[in-house]
C-alpha cells in the first residue's frame, strides 16, 4: 500500500505541472450565465404576482398576468406600433438635431481658442439650467406635436455631444497638429485628417450616452403635454389608475431602449475598431 | 547655408527674453546637434527653424531666402507619438505625400523605398498600436524622410527608447542622412547621442542663451558607432562635454532664479 502510493504521488505531480488549470469556456460561462439571469427574473416575477392583491394592492403595482396581457392587447390593436412609432420618430429626430448640433458647436469652439474662451462660459450656463424649465416656453413655442418633443430631447442631447466634442477637440496633442502642418497641411486638412478622427473617440461616447437620454427627453415631453407617444400611454395608465397599462408602456420602452444601445454600440465599435486592433494581436 | 537664424530676438510672455542676438547656421549636408539642460530653450530654436514661432526680431532665413511662414521644407520629429493611430503604417508614412497631392502611384514607389530604408516593410498594413516604441521611431522617421526635405528637425527622437535600441536607431539614422545627403539639427540632452551622431556640437545654456562651446567630433560622415565608442578621443569629449553641460545647467538655473 504505502509502495504504490509512494511511486504515485510523483507522477501525479507531473501530471498537474503539465496541466494548465480547468477552467471552463467563455461559451459555457456566458450560458450559465444567461440561465441564472432568467432564474433571477422569474422569481422575482413569480413573487410579484404573488404578493400583488395578497401584500400588496392590486391597484399600485398591477400584477406580471395582467400586464401580460395588456402588452398582448396592445400588440394586436396596434396600439404598440402607432405609439412606439411615435416616440422613436421623436428620440431620432431630436438625437439627430441635438447631436449635429453639438458636434458642429463643440468642434468650432475647441478649434478655434478664442471664441471658445468667449461662448464656452455661456453655453455652461445654459447647461446648468433644469431642462424642465424651458417646457412651458417649449410648448407656447412649438405647440403639443412632434416639434415638441423633438426640441426637447434635442436640447438635453445638444450638451452632452457639445461637452464630449468640445473636450475631446481640445484632447488632440499640438505637438500632432504641428508635425502635420509641417508634413504640408493646411487648417482644413488638419481638421478633416487629424482633428475629427481624433476627437471621435470623445465623440462616440457623447452620442453613445446620449441616445437613452433622447429618449428620456421624448418621454418625459410626451407626459408633461401630448396625445400619442409611449410617455403618453404611460402617464394615462396611472391617471386612469391602471397600473397594468403603465408596466406595458415601460415594458416597450425598455425593448426599444435595447435595441436602440444594441445598435450603437454596434456602430460605434465599427468605427473604432482601429483602438482595439493592438488589444487582439498581442 | 541651409539655415541661417541671423541676429534673432525671441521671448515668452512675461519672461526675460531667451534669446537677444543669437546666431545658429546649419550647412548642407551637415549634422549639428544642440547640447543643453531641459528647459534651456532648445526647442524654441527648432521650432523657430520650423516657422511654427516667428522671431521677435532679425532673420529666419532657409535655403537662401527669408523663410515665410512654415517650413515645409524640413522633417519634424519629435519625442511624441505623432502618429495617427487610426491609420496603418502605410497611410501614416504616405501621408505627407498625400497632403501635397502627389498621385498614389508615386507614393506607392517612394513607401517601397522608404519603408525597406528603415526595415518596416512587414508592419506596413499594421495600426500603431501594434507596434512597439522601436518599431514606432522608425516609422516616423520614414514618415519625416520620405518627401525628401531638405533638413530634419528632430527633438529628442530617440528620448524614450531604451539604450540597446537607441544604438541601432542611431546607426539607421546616421546611414539613412548619409544616403540623402540631408542636413540634420538634432536636440538632445545626452552627451554620447550628441558625440556619435553630430558633425558638430554647439552646448547651449544660460539666459539669455548662448553658445558655451562649439566642438567638431573628428568621426566622418561614414563612421561606425560600434568603433566611435571604443576611441580614446570620445571618452576624452564625453568628459570635456560633461563639464560644459554642468556649466550651463548652472548658469540656466542662476539666470532663472
Amino acid at each position: 500500500m504505502t509502495d504504490t502510493s509512494l511511486s504515485s504521488a510523483p507522477a501525479d505531480r507531473r501530471e498537474r505541472q503539465r496541466k494548465a488549470p480547468a477552467r471552463i469556456s467563455p461559451t459555457r460561462r456566458r450560458l450559465e450565465n444567461l440561465v441564472i439571469q432568467i432564474i433571477l427574473i422569474s422569481a422575482f416575477l413569480m413573487l410579484w404576482e404573488y404578493a400583488s392583491g395578497r401584500w400588496v394592492p392590486r391597484l399600485m403595482v398591477s400584477k406580471p398576468s395582467d400586464i401580460w396581457t395588456t402588452i398582448l392587447r396592445w400588440l394586436w390593436d396596434g396600439t404598440f406600433a402607432t405609439n412606439l412609432w411615435v416616440t422613436v420618430q421623436a428620440t431620432v429626430g431630436g438625437f439627430l438635431l441635438g447631436a449635429s448640433a453639438g458636434m458642429a458647436l463643440g468642434f468650432i469652439t475647441g478649434a478655434w481658442k478664442r471664441l471658445g474662451e468667449i461662448l464656452q462660459p455661456i453655453v455652461t450656463a445654459f447647461y446648468t439650467l433644469p431642462r424642465l424649465a424651458l417646457a412651458p416656453l417649449f410648448l407656447l413655442w412649438f405647440g403639443l406635436g412632434m416639434e415638441f418633443r423633438i426640441m426637447f430631447s434635442a436640447t438635453i442631447v445638444f450638451f452632452l455631444v457639445y461637452y464630449n466634442t468640445y473636450f475631446g477637440v481640445r484632447e488632440v496633442s499640438s505637438e500632432l497638429i504641428s508635425a502635420v502642418r509641417i508634413m504640408g497641411a493646411n487648417w482644413f486638412q488638419v481638421a478633416i485628417r487629424v482633428i475629427i478622427p481624433s476627437a471621435l473617440v470623445w465623440v462616440a461616447a457623447g452620442l453613445k450616452i446620449s441616445v437613452p437620454y433622447a429618449l428620456v427627453g421624448v418621454v418625459v415631453a410626451e407626459m408633461l403635454a401630448s396625445d400619442k407617444g409611449m410617455g403618453y400611454l404611460l402617464s394615462r395608465g396611472a391617471s386612469q389608475f391602471s397600473a397594468a397599462q403603465s408596466f406595458a408602456a415601460i415594458f416597450g420602452l425598455l425593448v426599444v431602449a435595447l435595441v436602440v444601445d444594441w445598435l450603437i454600440t454596434r456602430i460605434t465599435n465599427h468605427a473604432l475598431r482601429w483602438k482595439s486592433a493592438g488589444l487582439q494581436n498581442q | 547655408m541651409l539655415l541661417d537664424i541671423h541676429d534673432v530676438y525671441f521671448g515668452y510672455q512675461n519672461e526675460v527674453e531667451l534669446l537677444q542676438g543669437f546666431d545658429l547656421h546649419v550647412e548642407r549636408g551637415e549634422f549639428v546637434a544642440l547640447l543643453g539642460p531641459s528647459g534651456c530653450g532648445k526647442s524654441t530654436l527648432m521650432n523657430l527653424a520650423a516657422g511654427l514661432l516667428k522671431p521677435l526680431g532679425g532673420t529666419v532665413d532657409f535655403d537662401g531666402g527669408p523663410l515665410k511662414g512654415l517650413n515645409r521644407e524640413v522633417g519634424y520629429m519629435t519625442q511624441g507619438d505623432t502618429l495617427l493611430p487610426w491609420a496603418s503604417v502605410a497611410k501614416n508614412i504616405t501621408l505627407p505625400l498625400e497632403l501635397r497631392n502627389i498621385p498614389k502611384a508615386e507614393r506607392e514607389e517612394r513607401l517601397d523605398r522608404v519603408i525597406r530604408l528603415v526595415n518596416l516593410a512587414d508592419a506596413r498594413d499594421k495600426f500603431p498600436s501594434e507596434l512597439s516604441g522601436g518599431m514606432k521611431r522608425r516609422a516616423l522617421l520614414a514618415r519625416s524622410i520620405i518627401y525628401d526635405p531638405q533638413m530634419l528637425l528632430m527633438d529628442e527622437p530617440f528620448g524614450a527608447l531604451d539604450a540597446q535600441l537607441r544604438e541601432v536607431m542611431h546607426q539607421e539614422l546616421l546611414s539613412t542622412v548619409a544616403r540623402t545627403g540631408q542636413s540634420v539639427l538634432f536636440i538632445t540632452h545626452d552627451i554620447s547621442e550628441s558625440i556619435l551622431l553630430a558633425d558638430r556640437i554647439l552646448v547651449l545654456g544660460g539666459l539669455p542663451l548662448r553658445v558655451m562651446e562649439e566642438i567638431r567630433p573628428p568621426y566622418g560622415k561614414d563612421r561606425i558607432l560600434a568603433k566611435v565608442r571604443t576611441e580614446d578621443s570620445y571618452f576624452q569629449l564625453e568628459r570635456h562635454l560633461r563639464d560644459l553641460l554642468r556649466q550651463a545647467d548652472a548658469a540656466t538655473k542662476a539666470a532663472k532664479s
